[in-house]
C-alpha cells in the first residue's frame, strides 16, 4: 500500500515537473548549452576581438657573414610575424619609430632594435627583440604568445643555419640537432598500477574533474526543487490539502525528494552531456581528431553519485528549509549550501583528493561531498574497491540523514511558517 | 439533538493551543452527530481555524481529546484521516494540472479501490462538467472552490470538515457551494463541520451551531434554540449578546 500512495504521489510530483517548462529549461536546457555555448562564444568572441600590434624594424639591416657563408636580413623576421600574426586575424602594422608604444590603440608593439641583425649573425652575441604590451588587454597576451613562438622558430632556425655552417667550416662530424638539443625527453603515461596508457586517459581524467564540477550544478536546481515543493506549496496553499491524506508525512516528504532527486539527476546527465558536446564541437572546430575516451561506467558511476549527492543535500536542508518563514528566506540557505557545494566540488576539480594526507582526508570525509568526489576520482585512477566503498559511504550517509530529517519532521511543521 | 453515543462520529473535549505565550484554543469542547452539519461561528481569529485543524490531525494540541469514530485522533492521526475529507479555508489548486487530473491524484491515494467511479462522484459534484479537463490554473475562483469542495467530498468521507467553505466568493458561487453541500450530506448521510463568518450562510446549512470567541465555545445549539436563548432576531444579534454575556467585549478584528 505504501508502495501504491508512493507512486501516485511521485506521479502527481512529476506530471507538474513535466509541465513547468520554466524549471525544465533552467534544469536540463541550460546545463546541456553551458560548455557548447561557453566554448562557442569564447572562441568566437576572441577572434573577434580586435588587437592592434605594430611592428618597428629599426634594424633595417642585412648582413652576409663570410665565414660562415650566411647572409640574415631583419627583414625575415619582421615578414615572419606580420604573415604569422595575420594569418590569426590580428590587425598588424608596420611602424617607423618607437614612438608607437605612446599610441592608446596599439595592443603590442615589438621592435626590432638596432644592431639586431648584426648580434643574428654573431658567434658570441644575442639578438634582442623588444615586446610591449598593453596591460590588462586580455587579447594582447594571446598576441604575444603567438609572436613568441614566431620568434622563437626563428630563433631555432637561425641557430640550426648556424651550428650547420660550424660543423661545415670545421669538418666534424656532428648533427646539428644532437649540439642543438643534446637532451631529449621521453613521456610515458601509466596508471597507478604502471600499466603505458595513451593521451586519452589524460582526458579520461580531465573529463571526470568535470563531472565532478558538474555536481555543484546538480544542487541547486533540486534544492530550489524541494525549496519550491514544500515553502511553495505552503505560500501558494496547495500543502494543507495533501497533508490532510492518511499518509504519513514521510512518504509526502519522500516523493518531493526522489522528484527533486530526479530532476537533479537529468541535470548532471544534461550537464555532462553539455561537455561531451563542448568537446566534440571544439575539437572539430579546430580541425582535430581527438577520441573522447567516454567511459559508459564512469557515466554511470557520475549519474549514481549525483543522485546521492542531492538525496544528501537536500537531507541537510531539509529541516532548515522547513523552519523558514518563506521562499525568500530558503533560497537563502539554498544559496549557502550551493555555495558550500561548489566550493567543495570546484577544489575536487583542482585537487586529487586520493592523493591527500590520510590526517586532512579523515577531515574530509565529515563532509558527504568528499566521498562523491573520491568515488570518482579513484574509480578514474582504477581503484575500484575504494571507490565503491566511498559511494557507499554516500549512500549510507544520504539514508541515515533522509531518514533522521523525515523523523524531526511533522504536518505542523510543513503548514505553519515559524513565529517571528 | 445527540442520538446516542454509537452515533457520535466526532467528540472533542477540552482542546487547548497555544502558539507560544498567545492562547489560539482555550478549552473546547462539542460532540457531532452522524448526518450532521455542525457550525463553528466567530470572527477572524476566534480560533475556527485552529480548531479545525487539530480536528484535521494537521496540529496537535497542547492539550484534550479528538476521537473520530471512536479512534483517538492524537495517537493515531493517519488512521483517523481515513474517515475526514478536510477543505482548508485558503486551499488553492495546483495550475498546472487539471481538474480531472486533481480528482484522480486524491481519489488514488483515498479510495485506490474505488477510483472510477470516486472521481466520476467528484466531477458530478464540482459541477465543471467538460472544464473538468482543462487545467485548473485557468479557472475561476468559484470553480477553484467548487473543484476543492469536490475533493473533499468526493470519497464520502464519515466528516467533512470545511473551513469557511465560500471564502471569497461571489453570491452566485456561494448559492451553489452551499446548495452543493446540503446536497452531499443529504445524499451520503455524512457528517460536516464547517467554520464561517457568515451568519446567513450558518442559518441555512447548519443543524447545530457554536459561537467561538478568543478560543472558548461561548454558546452552542439549534440555530433557533439560540435565537429564542438570547431573544435575537437574527443569529449575528445573538452572537454578540453570546459574547457580552460570557464576559467579552468585542473588538473585532
Amino acid at each position: 500500500m505504501k508502495g501504491h500512495n508512493f507512486k501516485v504521489l511521485l506521479w502527481k510530483e512529476l506530471l507538474d515537473l513535466s509541465r513547468d517548462y520554466k524549471t525544465l529549461a533552467t534544469s536540463l536546457l541550460l546545463p546541456l548549452i553551458f560548455f557548447p555555448l561557453l566554448g562557442f562564444l569564447s572562441l568566437a568572441l576572441v577572434t573577434q576581438q580586435p588587437v592592434n600590434i605594430a611592428i618597428v624594424d629599426m634594424d633595417r639591416e642585412e648582413l652576409h657573414s663570410e665565414l660562415l657563408n650566411l647572409t640574415f636580413s631583419s627583414r625575415d623576421l619582421v615578414n615572419k610575424l606580420i604573415n604569422g600574426l595575420k594569418g590569426y586575424g590580428f590587425n598588424v602594422y608596420e611602424a617607423s619609430n618607437s614612438s608607437v608604444v605612446y599610441n592608446s590603440s596599439i595592443d603590442l608593439v615589438i621592435i626590432i632594435p638596432k644592431g639586431f641583425t648584426f648580434n643574428l649573425l654573431s658567434l658570441n652575441s644575442t639578438a634582442h627583440v623588444e615586446i610591449y604590451r598593453r596591460a590588462n588587454v586580455q587579447a594582447s597576451a594571446r598576441a604575444e604568445a603567438i609572436a613568441r613562438a614566431i620568434i622563437n622558430g626563428y630563433s631555432n632556425a637561425v641557430s640550426k643555419e648556424k651550428v650547420e655552417a660550424i660543423i661545415k667550416i670545421t669538418g666534424l662530424n656532428a648533427s646539428s640537432t644532437a649540439i642543438l638539443y643534446p637532451i631529449s625527453t621521453k613521456l610515458q603515461l601509466v596508471t597507478f598500477g604502471g600499466r603505458e596508457v595513451g593521451m586519452e586517459e589524460e582526458l579520461k581524467g580531465l573529463f571526470a574533474r568535470v563531472l565532478v564540477l558538474a555536481l555543484s550544478v546538480v544542487i541547486t536546481p533540486a534544492t530550489s526543487f524541494i525549496i519550491d515543493g514544500i515553502i511553495g506549496e505552503r505560500e501558494r496553499k496547495t500543502i494543507e490539502m495533501i497533508l490532510s491524506l492518511p499518509l504519513p508525512v514521510s512518504l509526502i516528504i519522500y516523493s518531493k525528494l526522489v522528484a527533486a532527486t530526479m530532476l537533479g539527476l537529468l541535470t548532471a546527465i544534461a550537464d555532462a552531456l553539455g561537455f561531451v558536446a563542448y568537446i566534440v564541437l571544439t575539437t572539430m572546430a579546430l580541425g582535430g581528431n581527438i577520441s573522447l575516451p567516454i567511459d559508459p561506467i564512469l557515466l554511470l558511476l557520475h549519474s549514481v553519485v549525483a543522485f546521492f549527492t542531492i538525496l544528501v543535500t537536500i537531507s541537510i536542508a531539509l529541516p532548515f528549509i522547513t523552519r523558514t518563514r518563506g521562499i525568500r528566506s530558503a533560497s537563502n540557505i539554498a544559496s549557502g549550501i550551493a555555495i558550500i557545494g561548489t566550493i567543495v566540488f570546484f577544489t575536487g576539480f583542482i585537487v586529487d583528493y586520493s592523493r591527500l594526507p590520510t590526517t586532512i582526508k579523515s577531515i574530509l570525509y565529515i563532509i558527504p561531498y568528499t566521498h562523491s568526489i573520491l568515488s570518482i576520482q579513484y574509480y578514474v585512477v582504477g581503484y575500484t574497491f575504494q571507490a565503491l566503498m566511498h559511494l557507499l559511504v554516500l549512500v549510507i550517509l544520504s539514508i541515515v540523514l533522509l531518514v533522521f530529517s523525515t523523523k524531526i519532521l511533522n504536518t505542523e511543521k510543513m503548514l505553519l511558517a515559524p513565529p517571528t | 439533538m445527540l442520538n446516542g453515543l454509537n452515533n457520535n462520529v466526532v467528540i472533542v473535549k477540552n482542546l487547548v493551543k497555544r502558539y507560544g505565550l498567545r492562547i489560539a484554543v482555550a478549552g473546547i469542547s462539542f460532540i457531532i452527530s452522524r448526518g450532521e452539519i455542525f457550525g463553528l461561528i466567530g470572527p477572524n481569529g476566534a480560533g475556527k481555524t485552529t480548531t479545525l485543524r487539530m480536528i484535521a490531525t494537521l496540529i496537535k494540541p497542547d492539550s484534550g481529546g479528538i476521537f473520530i469514530k471512536n479512534i483517538n485522533a492524537l495517537k493515531d492521526p493517519v488512521k483517523a484521516r481515513k474517515y475526514i475529507g478536510y477543505l482548508p479555508e485558503e486551499a488553492e489548486v495546483y495550475p498546472r494540472l487539471t481538474g480531472y487530473e486533481h480528482l484522480l491524484f486524491y481519489a488514488k491515494l483515498r479510495k485506490p479501490d474505488h477510483v472510477d467511479e470516486t472521481v466520476e462522484f467528484g466531477i458530478r459534484l464540482s459541477g465543471l462538467g467538460k472544464r473538468v479537463y482543462d487545467r485548473a490554473g485557468d479557472y475561476s475562483k468559484g470553480m477553484k472552490r467548487r473543484l476543492l469542495l469536490a475533493i473533499a467530498l468526493m470519497t464520502k468521507p464519515v466528516l467533512a470538515i470545511l473551513d469557511e467553505p465560500t471564502s471569497g466568493l461571489d453570491v452566485y458561487a456561494s448559492v451553489r457551494v452551499r446548495k452543493m453541500i446540503r446536497e452531499y450530506v443529504r445524499e451520503t448521510g455524512s457528517s460536516v463541520i464547517l467554520s464561517s463568518h457568515n451568519m446567513l450562510e450558518v442559518e441555512y446549512l447548519c443543524d447545530r451551531i457554536a459561537f467561538i470567541s478568543r478560543g472558548k465555545i461561548v454558546s452552542i445549539g439549534h440555530p433557533k434554540e439560540i435565537l429564542e436563548k438570547y431573544s435575537a432576531s437574527n443569529l449575528e444579534e445573538a452572537f454578540v449578546k453570546a459574547v457580552e454575556e460570557a464576559g467579552y467585549r468585542y473588538e473585532g478584528t
